[in-house]
């Protein structure tokens, strides 16, 4: 059973930085929007990284939309895991999924 | 065992992403991820899960981390501390200590996490003295927990409780240096000042450092990474120092290698404490650059 | 170099005023509808600014001395957290074109331009959406009309309209306005508007969407010319029109109200017969300008029931407007009265 999100955001459009949003669809299954200047060689792996960091969290029915600003794998995932946090109102997180 | 080099403790908000992936470039002795003061309220969920995972990533497995965590009589405090503790950090500061009670709390909190997630780690303590009341208790604060490495003087908010402000001579914030180091050398951990929060004052900032290092602190904080190779240098050790040191340690090598119980320098004996003083200028003297390896 | 960013709120004056001045500065006039400012300041002075106004984002300003992307960035990182946490997702703005490409690196697409001055940009890719949804609405035919139409209230001069472009058509689509700055509230226009055409059978009523841009939404604090405001509303209106929305619904035709009498509706009119009949990739379409009804000598205009509303006369409004608007109105002038 998913649960049931909020439309939310984390993170900024700082340099080193992604700034992440997660909002609610009519549909199953996580999609992801990615805009980065470095695509063409990491995209696959931001988006790969994306897709694992919500599905531990067991979201769904999810559009991740991350604009990222040549930020770190883990940087990433904070932002990601920060914005599903709050998109589920959640203030204490499992950490052992993290 | 030979204390740990800690001169520079660089202060990064946990809310400056570019930072956080960043400091480590810059080789502070210890890296200090703020959740506190610099992190504003609607961002203190997003600096916690981004320390949490900087901690854990291999750029600061080499270089000891601590965490300035949000008191635990506000919503974030305890959160902060099963994030940090779970990310393996050495150190946890304390903010705002005023009391042993502050301490007792904090070290309860840290205890029950470690032992519930079953690490082997024992985190240790640094408290941040910031008020009139936590530096007549620093000499308690020093003493209240095992855990306690060092204790720190936290001064804007120390002299805003004074009535004063800081000024570049530091008067204000001389009888509360005088006991923070009196109490930590007391309680044998180690004593660190304030930052110096002018970052393009190169002047002020090299004053305050001779000042402080003649005082006896072990170091400072920073919060500007260009403070920190001024500072290292500052702490050098001078020639004459190292000559002595090398001489020390070189007699005691010869007297373990000769089997004596006794070490003696120039006709005077040679203890324990002055081997350790020996072997830390070393340390320091090699850190700073001015030793080669292998020396 | 670090910043600190604050929100000021169009309830504290002195700090409102200060960011007015700083606009000033950077030669912008201060946007009237914004609720809430983002400003950066840097030692206490303001260095950079952006403005809330409904779903679109006024007034970005930099200090020129800082006009460096990493201020930029930061600046909108904040605007956007404000506009978010005030429920407002998606967003659009208006900006010159030499703006384009730092406003794509916080995430806004480019939609349509006029006259290589103005460009309206969106953070979402909602346009797509909706031409989507469009298209399920699509009646092919010769003749495929369309009218746009506020409707602040709704007449017979409006109900005699339709009628002539649905005569004329295999099918209508009307548009009503959507943007609440009218008398009368978008969902009192659209419900006297469905009620009063419910007898046509070849007509869709489309709800209006963010794609047809309301005059009263249209910023021009940055436009220097203030003669030009007018025409580039139009251009950039008409080119979403017929770049956008009328290519999913095969729409042919546009129907106008003429305008004999008021110079501004008139040059608007002939501005639209140019511009949605020259060479484009999008097809063509043809202006027709309909005669309005009158009255009593006077045409038939929502102003003109305004106007009456505005004097107390009931009985005059009765026949110029269908059952279900006089209705209404009868109600409001009651309420009004009572009070």
């Amino acid at each position: 059973m998913s649960k049931k999100l909020e439309t939310a955001h984390a993170g900024t459009l700082e340099s080193s930085d992604a700034f992440v949003r997660v909002i609610p669809v009519d549909a199953k299954g996580i999609e992801i929007e990615l805009e980065s200047s470095v695509e063409e060689i990491y995209g696959d792996a931001i988006r790969a990284r994306v897709l694992e960091t919500a599905t531990a969290m067991s979201v769904e029915g999810v559009k991740i939309i991350v604009q990222d600003k040549g930020a770190l794998d883990y940087v990433i995932k904070a932002r990601v895991q920060t914005a599903i946090l709050r998109a589920l109102g959640e203030a204490e997180p499992d950490w052992s999924v993290l | 065992m030979k204390p740990k080099l800690r001169r520079s403790m660089l202060f990064v908000p946990g809310s400056n992403t570019g930072m956080v992936c960043n400091a480590f470039i810059y080789k502070p002795d210890t890296v200090m991820f703020d959740l506190e003061d610099s992190v504003a309220l609607s961002e203190k969920d997003s600096a916690r899960m981004m320390v949490f995972h900087a901690l854990q990533h291999f750029t600061y497995k080499d270089i000891e981390t601590a965490v300035r965590v949000n008191p635990l009589d506000t919503p974030f405090g305890l959160l902060d501390l099963e994030a940090v503790i779970r990310a393996g950090v050495d150190i946890v500061r304390l903010p705002k200590t005023d009391t042993v009670e502050d301490v007792l709390d904090m070290e309860r909190e840290i205890e029950r996490i470690e032992i519930k997630i079953g690490s082997p780690k024992k985190t240790m303590l640094l408290a941040a003295i910031e008020s009139a009341l936590g530096v007549v208790n620093a000499v308690d604060i020093a003493r209240s927990s095992t855990r306690m490495m060092g204790i720190a003087l936290g001064a804007e908010d120390f002299v805003r409780d004074l009535h004063t402000q800081r000024t570049k001579e530091g008067h204000e914030l001389m009888a509360a240096r005088n006991q923070i180091l009196l109490a930590a050398r007391a309680a044998k951990i180690g004593a660190f000042d304030s930052i110096f929060s002018d970052v393009k004052d190169k002047e002020g900032f090299m004053h305050e450092v001779d000042l402080i290092k003649g005082l006896g602190f072990d170091g400072k904080s920073l919060i500007n990474p260009n403070q920190i190779p001024w500072l290292h240098s500052a702490f050098a050790p001078s020639q004459k120092n190292i000559n002595w040191a090398i001489e020390v340690l070189e007699a005691a090598k010869d007297a373990k290698e000769r089997g004596l119980g006794v070490i003696s320098l120039d006709g005077k004996m040679v203890d324990a404490p002055v081997i350790l003083r020996a072997e830390w200028i070393m340390d320091l003297a090699r850190a700073s650059g001015v030793l080669g390896e292998e020396q | 170099m670090s910043f600190v960013f604050s929100e000021v709120p169009h309830t504290s004056i002195v700090r409102w005023q200060k960011v007015k001045d700083f606009l000033q500065s950077v030669d912008l006039e201060m946007s009237e509808d914004v609720e809430i400012f983002v400003v950066a300041k840097e030692d206490d002075r303001i260095v950079a600014c952006g403005g809330l106004s409904g779903k679109v984002l006024k007034n970005i300003a930099l200090d020129e001395s800082l006009r460096g992307e990493g201020l930029a960035l930061s600046l909108m990182s904040e605007l956007l957290k404000v506009a978010f946490r005030e429920g407002r997702h998606e967003l659009f703005l208006f900006t010159k074109p030499d703006y384009q490409e730092v406003f794509e690196s916080c995430g806004f697409k480019y939609i349509e331009q006029a006259h290589h001055q103005v460009i309206l940009m969106e953070n979402s890719y909602n346009i797509d959406l909706y031409k989507k949804r469009l298209r399920k609405y699509k009646h092919t035919g010769d003749v495929v009309g369309s009218i746009v139409m506020n409707c602040n209230p709704f007449t017979l001069g409006h109900r005699f309209l339709v009628e002539q472009a649905c005569e004329r058509s295999h099918w209508v689509h009307l548009f009503v306005v959507k943007e609440d700055a009218s008398f009368f509230t978008f969902k009192d226009r659209y419900r006297l508007i469905c009620e009063g055409l419910v007898d046509l059978e070849n007509l869709t009523i489309h709800e209006g969407s963010d794609y047809i841009i309301s005059k009263a939404t249209f910023p021009t604090y940055f436009i220097k010319d203030k003669r030009q405001i007018d025409s580039l509303y139009t251009e950039l209106d008409l080119n979403i029109f017929r770049n956008h929305l009328a290519p999913q619904l095969g729409i042919t035709h546009r129907f106008v109200g003429e305008e004999p009498l008021c110079a501004v509706t008139n040059e608007y009119n002939q501005q639209m017969k140019k511009l949605l009949a020259r060479p484009s990739e999008a097809p063509p379409i043809e202006v027709v300008e309909l005669g309005r009804i009158e009255y009593g000598g006077e045409p038939i205009s929502a102003s003109r029931v305004r106007k009456l509303m505005q004097h107390n006369r009931l009985e005059e409004i009765l026949p110029l407007v269908p059952p279900t608007t006089y209705a209404l109105i009868a109600t409001m002038m009651s309420k009004e009265e009572a009070k």
